[in-house]
């Protein structure tokens, strides 16, 4: 029995990939609108970055100017009341207590509360 | 009666006691945040000398100066006073409308250009006051003399 051998001819090619159209455009545009979206993005952001760091600038040297002012507000009340209360002491008990060893100026803790409704 | 603020008690807990008079009476301020900070550039651009000089002594009293700094102190708070009431009387106006804007704008500079200009115009008209942003680079425009905010809610602020 003779052997089976191909078709004269040989075989027909098999298909072995579909034959869709291919949509869309080629990737290497939408890597360059990619790239360009990004980049103006980027660039955005920078300038973002830039105007927030001046305006932290302005910010923060508003309140420079500012502190002096509301220091010394702050310290000439506190020396009203250090008085105050050191007044009162010497009146009640006829004598200043040193409490700390040291003449830094400490904030006194505790406040005497008036009797009476004062504000 | 440490230097935190009363709270929840604003009638009973403060000793209203006056200095002695032996300390010179100087009158607060007394002004609310925002026109503080609508004039800060300019009284920091009049009292920069005042301020400096209590700065300095109070870092150079080792923990007196809350006594030592009286004097600076008083100072300070005249000038500031002093240039609040040369704005209020030479551009009142223009005052009001920038810290009116930053009372309603959560106090953020950038979302009220439009009242700050002609504010600064005035004020460096009436009274020589600039404002000037201490080491803001010098290529670029300062941030308060540019015509777009990026970061302002509306171009109708601008």
């Amino acid at each position: 029995m003779p052997q089976d051998m191909p078709p004269s001819g040989g075989y027909e090619p098999v298909q072995y990939r579909r034959n869709l159209p291919v949509r869309g455009f080629r990737p290497a545009y939408y890597l360059v609108a990619v790239g360009a979206i990004m980049t103006y993005g980027f660039w955005r952001i920078g300038q973002g970055i830039r105007e927030q760091n001046e305006l932290a600038r302005e910010k923060m040297w508003s309140r420079i100017y500012l502190i002096p002012l509301l220091q010394a507000e702050e310290d000439r009340d506190l020396v009203r009341r250090t008085l105050a209360s050191q007044t009162m002491e010497k009146e009640l008990l006829g004598a200043e207590t040193k409490v700390y060893h040291s003449d830094r100026f400490v904030r006194p803790t505790y406040a005497v509360t008036p009797a009476n409704v004062t504000k | 009666m440490a230097s935190r603020q009363p709270r929840f008690n604003q009638q009973v807990l403060i000793d209203t006691t006056p200095l002695p008079d032996s300390i010179p009476k100087v009158p607060e301020i007394g002004t609310s945040s925002a026109p503080l900070l609508s004039a800060s550039y300019f009284i920091g651009a009049r009292c920069k000398a005042y301020n400096d000089d209590y700065m300095l002594c109070k870092t150079e009293s080792n923990g007196k100066g809350e006594l030592e700094c009286m004097r600076e102190g008083r100072k300070v708070t005249r000038c500031a006073a002093s240039v609040l009431d040369d704005v209020n009387k030479s551009c009142l106006d223009q005052f009001r409308a920038h810290w009116e804007c930053l009372d309603n704008n959560n106090q953020q500079l950038w979302q009220c250009r439009r009242w700050e200009r002609p504010l600064n115009k005035c004020v460096f008209d009436n009274l020589k006051l600039e404002k000037k942003i201490p080491g803001a680079p010098e290529n670029e425009t300062p941030v308060h003399l540019r015509k777009r905010q990026i970061f302002a809610h509306s171009i109708a602020t601008q």
